[in-house]
């Protein structure tokens, strides 16, 4: 039990992350717990987080959660979802400095700023390059192999990097291995992937091979990528070169 | 083009849902009878009827599934929308004079209390709107230029989710392949329903939005949807605050720039709902995190206030006191559980299970047994979910 009930602090160190808002919120907490006079609201904003968060941590609930839920493990601190955290702080900070208001504003404001992380700079957030909000390359790539509209739909290995998004563009591209591939606790095993991600350098015909087997007309391939025999001198035809990426065609499936 | 699908989008995201919304207006109280309250009903219920006609049309039709359920949810979308202005309408033209405003007519909730009513004992002023004073406005300009400043970024930055590549994916296909959960998101090839993400439907629901108004579904999802429920989220926290601080309400401004702020500072970690929120906005969780479960806690914060109200009170606010209108929050709760399902099945699990712990506090503060089977009939829809849920 006791490790059960250490797996549960370390999901909440995780979600609170640098902690310092979580502490804002206990503190706020605690505050709603013993000043909140109105009982109506201090059930609903102070005593329900309060039972939430012991549930969280009684061992019980892990067990019951992973249990019941086929990802339960992974998604437990979604319970903390349940308590509303933002509206406590802020009510809270509103109470203090009721009135205050201009100092309790600027202080309260700074107090979230100082204690929180931006969004903005998380390391995920990028610059939107279109109203996809996908890199350009890959919408570039795209249209050089999407086919048109009485065409039947085509099959494409891309690179790892631009996977992702390929399908987030047009789904008339098929993929013989998608994101699933590229996520390593999935740990899943696809022959094409096997040959063109994994090697340092790419042994070309048995990526043809591979290719070949899931019937896929076009290969994208990085430039600065290494392979033993040019794709070209292999019988594949170059299309196209769009933003550092080779896009080669097999004539095999070619239409 | 461009403005066709322009005037699409407003005539979806908002002339629709307001219309739906007022068909639920007649059954709250005065007070929230207001136009943000009203864009909220509209949107719960238009998420209660796309679950219902969506998971059907998944279930019963092979092929070509995404079109007849476009047809059939476009077609009663309509219906309910012109059902609720009609009724307004109605309802509006036997009380109007040219000395009133029409816009307080149609939203009696948002008219700011007049002086005598203030001061009367008859009236429960935690819930009458005030003048806000040059102070608060200046409060109520910096919230706003926070949220702007926002959705400006929602639309120039691009975040990273890898998750996007099913849910996006998902909406892409219904828009272009016409198929609903039948094809694998991530490479294309024919799959079963992967019950798990199948049921909650919600990148469906953009895929309808998009097919509507004929823009390519991944720009709905990026760009489109945060412009629409970032601000969803806070009108939800608004009247949070409207209860909260009851007659202090020049301090709304104030909570209100509390919660922008910590929206926008609160990605401590990629768990938070706040990074849902601006990171993965159009995802079904994010709107778990930051739409059902401040909705729910609205709602009861909302219950616990009604509860012990004098009948005086309650004639007045509910217009002769009738029964729907102080069981509106149930009935709102009902919808809230089936609109939770197209968000994520764990969504409804958890929106379900706040609820129950929430009653359970509001019956023991009010010993009223009633509460109950009340409570019971609202989680009806999460009964019939997870029965599909488990037996398909």
């Amino acid at each position: 039990m006791y490790g059960i009930f250490m797996e549960c602090w370390v999901i909440f160190k995780l979600y609170g992350g640098n902690g310092y808002l979580l502490a804002l919120f206990v503190a706020s907490l605690i505050y709603l717990l013993i000043a909140e006079k109105d009982n109506r609201k201090r059930l609903v904003i102070a005593v329900a987080p309060f039972m939430v968060i012991v549930g969280f941590f009684i061992p019980y609930t892990r067990i019951a959660y992973v249990a019941v839920l086929s990802d339960g493990g992974d998604t437990y601190y979604r319970i903390m979802w349940l308590i509303p955290m933002g509206a406590c702080i802020a009510y809270t900070g509103c109470k203090l400095f009721m009135n205050h208001k201009r100092i309790g504003l600027i202080v309260v404001s700074v107090l979230i700023m100082l204690c929180g992380s931006i969004v903005y700079k998380n390391q995920y957030m990028y610059k939107a390059e279109n109203a996809y909000h996908i890199p350009q390359v890959v919408v570039d790539v795209c249209d050089v192999i999407s086919p048109g509209e009485d065409e039947p739909r085509v099959r494409a290995v891309f690179p790892s990097e631009l996977l992702q998004f390929v399908r987030q563009y047009d789904t008339n591209i098929l993929m013989p291995y998608g994101r699933e591939m590229v996520v390593p606790q999935w740990d899943y095993y696809n022959a094409v992937h096997e040959v063109f991600e994994k090697p340092e350098v790419i042994n070309a015909e048995k990526l043809l091979e591979a290719t070949r087997l899931t019937q896929c007309r076009y290969i994208v391939l990085n430039e600065s990528r290494k392979i033993d025999v040019a794709l070209d001198e292999m019988g594949l035809t170059l299309v196209d070169n769009v933003g550092g990426y080779n896009i080669y065609e097999d004539p095999e499936y070619a239409q | 083009m461009v403005v066709l699908s322009a005037f699409a989008l407003i005539l979806w995201l908002f002339i629709v849902p307001m219309g739906m919304g007022l068909l639920i207006q007649k059954i709250l109280p005065n007070t929230k009878k207001t136009i943000g309250i009203n864009f909220l009903c509209g949107y719960l219920l238009s998420f209660a009827v796309f679950e219902v006609i969506a998971i059907w049309c998944m279930i019963k039709i092979p092929y070509g599934a995404f079109h007849k359920c476009t047809v059939a949810f476009a077609s009663i979308e309509g219906i309910l929308a012109i059902a609720g202005y009609a009724s307004k309408i109605w309802e509006i033209q036997k009380e109007y004079d040219r000395n009133r405003n029409l816009f307080y007519l149609v939203f009696p909730g948002d008219e700011r209390s007049k002086p005598e009513a203030m001061i009367s004992p008859r009236t429960d002023v935690r819930v009458m709107k005030f003048q806000y004073t040059r102070e608060s406005l200046v409060y109520w300009g910096i919230f706003g230029a926070i949220v702007l400043f926002q959705l400006v970024m929602a639309v120039v930055k691009a975040p990273f989710d890898g998750d996007d590549s099913y849910y996006v994916v998902e909406s892409l296909l219904a828009q272009q392949a016409d198929v609903m959960n039948t094809i694998h998101p991530y490479t294309g090839s024919s799959t079963a329903l992967d019950i798990r993400h199948a049921m909650a439907v919600f990148p469906l629901w953009i895929a309808f939005i998009a097919k509507m108004c004929g823009i390519h579904a991944t720009i709905v999802s990026h760009t489109i949807m945060p412009l629409l429920l970032i601000p969803m989220a806070y009108l939800i926290y608004l009247e949070m605050g409207r209860i909260l601080l009851g007659v202090r309400q020049d301090m709304i401004p104030v909570y209100m720039i509390f919660i922008s702020l910590l929206a926008m500072f609160g990605n401590t970690s990629i768990y938070t709902p706040e990074t849902f929120l601006m990171m993965r906005t159009w995802q079904g969780k994010a709107m778990v995190a930051n739409f059902v479960i401040p909705f729910v806690i609205w709602l009861f914060l909302w219950m616990f206030d009604d509860c012990r109200k004098p009948g005086f009170l309650w004639n007045e606010e509910t217009a002769g006191g009738l029964r729907i209108v102080r069981n509106s929050t149930w009935v709102m709760l009902f919808f809230l559980n089936m609109a939770a399902g197209i968000m994520s099945s764990m969504g409804i699990i958890f929106g379900t299970a706040l609820a129950g712990l929430l009653s359970f506090l509001l019956l023991i503060y009010t010993r009223d047994f009633r509460i109950i089977p009340k409570a019971l009939i609202s989680v009806i829809p999460t009964g019939i979910y997870l029965f599909i849920y488990v037996s398909l």
